[in-house]
């Protein structure tokens, strides 16, 4: 009898093996905050693991930076990311191994001062007034310096006035009065706009408005080349949690404000100023400007370079 | 037992230097990360290439040299207010038992704080310009080198101090003539850990807090990883290191050499 049993155990875990082997395996990097809400629902809902047909365990990894992605999708650990359409654009351009397979996002910029006598551009450029963004080059920083060039300076007029700070740290030392201005997006923004004694400069809301990509996801080449079934659910299920979030923004709210700790009330509000779409809009424009302003050294081609086939938008 | 000699000392650690580089490179050939291996694990050559380069061409017209001399006079300002006020407040602790009480309470809680940690209080308190990251440097500097000033001078033998006050010491006498000589082995291994400390505690400080107005050698760092530029990044380690090697052995061990070693309290 227990010889018996002992062959059914290992017949067992000799069945089990290749049936562990055999379910499919996705990693999901993405990172903090409300632009990443359709993500958040994907993973809670399972949205991906339903469009596939078969056994699929996702993987999700939250990371501090589209530069991380960038390194776990080269070493072949990461397959699919969520980052801001900069350094998803510096990715492709830098052949990486990945193209851009939905649009997730796009949400609203500001530049705010807590200074009287600063009220446009020209009261900053030329000046020695600080202006705190999240990172050298990052997405602020293309917003910032097309803004710029939009009104007729240098795109780089304002690069020797930038301190690089995360956006609660810029937000504290705008507030406290330690630097007069702040570039910023949701919820900072929100938050910053409803403050005393802080307003905008309004230049910067036409540079890049909400409805532009903001964040976008990006899956690797050969997930999309060589496992179509995994990458057809991938996209299904991004699609899907965008619409949830339009349709159901009670209920997306009560989700995410556990995990950004505001109340549900204001992540109602901030989800409603926000723009969720699976179409991209803008991204050839911001390559184009991102290599004609060397803050990419390698020319990103165009639209049909940067996404996959399947998907819409500019 | 053949006796060690300096340039037996010096082979063995340059057959250790060019294994570890051999290693790299089989590594990086290898393409063991698969077919963008290049990108994330650079050759020596390419690596080579882009020190030069950072030099020469550096980051938007900048080169590295600008970003390193920001960063060597931030740091040095820092070490030197660190040290200190480091030998000040140990020195006070010799002096006074109820300070003595009350410093080792904050050197124990402070030590356990990362200065990264602190940076929002930081930036409050002292506004957006370059001494937020001197505070940082002399926070990694200060309490290590405390602790080992004032382990040191607890160790120091009863019979020197008593020695010393027959003498007619005391005070600052004490201080200067008994304590600091009879100390001066803790006093060199809290300067190599306040050192090394200080350097990691600034570029640390400098990635996540970036003045462009005054760039510092993290925020180029933090520059090549956003442009996935690694082999300018790893470069970039390779300077951190050089760096790291010329205060070891050009300033630091001299020191020893010329004193505790001359001295007989240590062997090289």
């Amino acid at each position: 009898m227990k010889k018996l049993l002992t062959a059914l155990l290992i017949a067992a875990l000799l069945c089990a093996v290749p049936a562990l082997a055999e379910g499919a395996h996705l990693t999901v990097a993405y990172q903090y905050g409300l632009a990443y809400a359709p993500v958040v629902v994907a993973m809670n809902e399972g949205f991906i693991e339903k469009a596939y047909d078969g056994d699929l365990e996702v993987e999700w990894v939250q990371m501090s930076s589209g530069a991380d992605i960038n390194t776990g999708v080269m070493s072949g650990s990461v397959d699919v990311g969520f980052m801001g359409v900069g350094p998803a654009i510096t990715g492709i351009s830098k052949n990486v191994g990945y193209k851009i397979f939905t649009n997730l996002s796009g949400q609203e910029h500001g530049l705010m001062s807590n200074d009287d006598s600063i009220n446009t551009l020209e009261d900053i450029v030329g000046s020695e007034n600080q202006v705190a963004l999240v990172n050298i080059g990052s997405i602020q920083h293309i917003i910032l310096a097309k803004c710029l060039s939009d009104n007729g300076y240098d795109a780089h007029a304002l690069d020797a006035n930038l301190v690089a700070m995360k956006h609660p740290d810029g937000m504290n030392a705008l507030m406290t009065g330690s630097l007069p201005l702040h570039l910023t997006t949701s919820p900072y923004i929100f938050r910053e706009r409803e403050s005393e004694g802080l307003h905008e400069i309004e230049a910067l809301k036409a540079a890049w408005p909400k409805e532009n990509s903001f964040i976008v996801g990006v899956a690797a080449i050969d997930l999309h080349d060589n496992r179509p079934e995994l990458y057809k659910a991938l996209c299904d299920g991004l699609t899907e949690a965008i619409e949830y979030v339009n349709g159901n923004i009670e209920a997306t709210a009560a989700l995410t404000s556990q995990y950004d700790g505001n109340s549900v009330e204001d992540e109602i509000r901030y989800l409603g100023m926000g723009s969720y779409s699976a179409e991209t809009q803008g991204i050839e424009d911001m390559a184009r400007f991102m290599y004609d302003n060397a803050f990419i050294e390698a020319d990103p081609g165009a639209y049909a370079d940067l996404v996959f086939d399947n998907v819409k938008g500019n | 037992m053949t006796k060690k000699t300096p340039v037996k000392g010096i082979v063995e650690k340059l057959v250790f230097v060019a294994v570890v580089l051999a290693a790299w490179e089989i590594v990086a050939r290898a393409h063991v990360f698969g077919a963008r291996s290049e990108i994330i694990f650079p050759r020596l050559e390419t690596i080579a290439r882009a020190f030069v380069k950072n030099f020469v061409m550096g980051y938007a017209g900048v080169s590295l040299w600008v970003y390193l001399l920001n960063s060597m006079k931030l740091l040095l300002e820092g070490m030197v207010l660190g040290i200190l006020l480091a030998f000040v407040f140990s020195g006070l602790c010799m002096v006074s038992h109820g300070f003595h009480n009350v410093y080792s309470l904050v050197v124990a809680v402070a030590d356990l704080l990362p200065g990264v940690a602190l940076l929002p209080v930081v930036i409050i308190i002292f506004g957006v310009n370059p001494g937020v990251i001197v505070f940082l440097v002399v926070h990694s500097v200060i309490w290590p080198m405390s602790r080992n000033l004032i382990d040191g001078f607890k160790s120091v033998p009863k019979l020197y101090v008593e020695a010393g006050r027959n003498l007619g010491l005391s005070g600052a006498g004490m201080l200067f003539d008994v304590y600091f000589p009879a100390a001066m082995s803790y006093i060199l291994s809290g300067l190599k850990v306040g050192w090394a400390r200080a350097w990691r505690g600034l570029i640390s400080a400098e990635m996540i807090f970036g003045i462009a107005a005054a760039p510092g050698i993290g925020m180029y760092i933090n520059q090549m990883r956003t442009n996935m530029n690694n082999a300018e990044m790893y470069a970039t380690l390779v300077v951190i290191i050089i760096i790291g090697l010329v205060v070891q052995y050009g300033i630091l061990n001299p020191i020893e050499k010329h004193t505790v070693v001359k001295w007989g309290m240590r062997k090289l």
